[in-house]
């Protein structure tokens, strides 16, 4: 961009007469900003938040308390009155605030069980507005499935989904792939999780739930994570010839100029050829350049 | 015939030319093509059915090929899959063929300023008539129906066929 005051800029050239046109390339929407994340629930990552919060507040209250020391010892010596001694904020309690539900530990059955059978496999566990979350290493997801649908006090029978999230920010994995199961039978669900890094390829769970076929198809699709062993690993939302993943954060949201397509300019051939048809009349070639 | 001394004969013949005809009958009978992207689609089929009755205008009978059409109301978002197949369509569609953009999809992309969505119909076929809303109403639809026989009357053959006349000089 050229200052308009600074007189030794040159002069902006004249925008071209014609149609307008919209330039993508330059468009604001097509410069990318990751976008905040929301971050990964977990109860390791709650805790060490509300561990950091408190220490802060108590750094903060003895700062306060050695600057009343200082200003009552600076009192004393100047003979004026003592300065009021510091009151501790105590955070304010609000009953009817609507918080999140922050997560916490594992008490139900299943969870526990989980844990019992899966052994070290298990990362962490924790419930959260009363939901059953269970993140395995993301190598043991197969195993950890088979437990839940095989075990007899599990008996999750249904994959009732399967998604991913993409975590741009996240230092040690890029990818968290969630598994909803729902058991019938006991009318329960459970939410396995495992968080993969960039190029890692998890197990397809299509050899135990088949529901897994198509929505492990959406994940490659949408965000570029393939499966082993998974029968048909290919794009099942966008064309074949789609490039990108549409549903990582560094995608532009206006594409990568796949929606700029123009089937106008030729109407058919006809144009076309009925130049080629006129100029060879009149003994042009067009099909070859012309040499200087 | 004698023009200048009105007979009994001028009172049965209307002389006219063979165009206004043409584009009378054309305008009269406009077969718009079983064809729905999305939510318009639904406004499209209230607009024909009886409370509306698109039939009135000439315009009920809703062709389920291309072949036997004369008018493709683009109704809904616009793809990027769906593109080729709109295209594949219209060049299926014999002359002469009429397209209506209906809603703000079809018309320029709608609220869906994304990656998958063509910004408008116009950057894949020729529109005729572009309908503003979301969705359209019937009333919306029948009066760009309206808007396009007035542009069949008024068209010319020579003028549909004026760019590539002009391209090829």
């Amino acid at each position: 961009m050229t200052d308009p005051i600074d007189p030794q800029a040159p002069e902006a050239p004249e925008a071209p007469a014609g149609p307008y046109v919209y330039d993508y390339m330059a468009a604001p929407n097509r410069q990318v900003v990751l976008p905040k994340t929301v971050p990964l629930p977990s109860l390791r990552t709650y805790q060490a938040e509300v561990a950091a919060a408190a220490a802060a507040d108590e750094a903060k209250w003895q700062k306060q308390l050695a600057d009343f020391e200082v200003a009552k010892a600076k009192a004393e010596a100047e003979g004026k009155d003592a300065p009021k001694p510091p009151v501790r904020a105590v955070p304010r309690k609000d009953d009817n605030d609507l918080k999140t539900p922050w997560p916490t530990e594992a008490q139900d059955a299943d969870l526990l069980k989980l844990q019992e059978l899966l052994g070290g496999q298990v990362e962490e566990v924790f419930e959260q507005a009363g939901e059953r979350v269970c993140q395995v290493k993301k190598e043991a997801i197969l195993e950890a499935l088979k437990v839940c649908r095989d075990e007899p006090s599990l008996k999750y029978e249904m994959l009732a989904d399967q998604s991913a999230t993409h975590y741009p920010a996240a230092k040690d994995f890029a990818f968290s792939i969630v598994y909803h199961l729902t058991s019938v039978s006991r009318s329960r669900r459970l939410r396995l999780r495992i968080l993969v890094p960039e190029g890692f390829v998890p197990e397809s769970a299509c050899p135990l739930y088949p529901s897994a076929n198509w929505m492990e198809r959406e994940i490659y699709d949408m965000l570029g994570i393939r499966f082993a062993n998974h029968p048909d690993m290919t794009r099942i939302l966008c064309p074949e010839d789609w490039e990108g993943y549409p549903l990582r954060k560094e995608y532009p949201t206006v594409g990568l100029g796949q929606r700029d397509i123009d089937f106008r300019d030729d109407r058919g051939g006809v144009l076309n050829r009925l130049a080629m048809e006129k100029a060879g009349q009149m003994g042009i070639n067009l099909k070859q350049p012309k040499a200087d | 015939m004698g023009v200048n001394s009105p007979t009994a004969l001028e009172h049965v013949l209307i002389t006219t030319k063979v165009e206004k005809v043409i584009n009378w009958a054309r305008a009269s009978s406009v077969w718009p093509m079983t064809f729905g992207l999305a939510c318009c689609a639904i406004e499209m089929m209230a607009a024909g059915a009886s409370r509306f009755d698109f039939d009135r205008f000439g315009a009920g009978i809703f062709r389920a090929t291309p072949r036997q059409s004369d008018l493709m109301i683009v109704a809904g978002t616009v793809t990027y899959k769906m593109a080729p197949v709109i295209k594949k369509l219209y060049d299926q569609m014999p002359e002469p063929k009429w397209v209506i953009a209906m809603g703000s999809c079809a018309t320029a992309g709608g609220p869906f300023d994304s990656y998958h969505t063509i910004q408008g119909v116009d950057k894949v076929i020729p529109v005729d008539v572009f309908i503003p809303g979301c969705p359209p109403r019937p009333e919306s639809l029948i009066y760009g129906f309206l808007k396009l026989q007035d542009k069949i009357m008024t068209s010319s053959i020579a003028d549909r066929y004026k760019e590539i006349f002009e391209e090829v000089g």
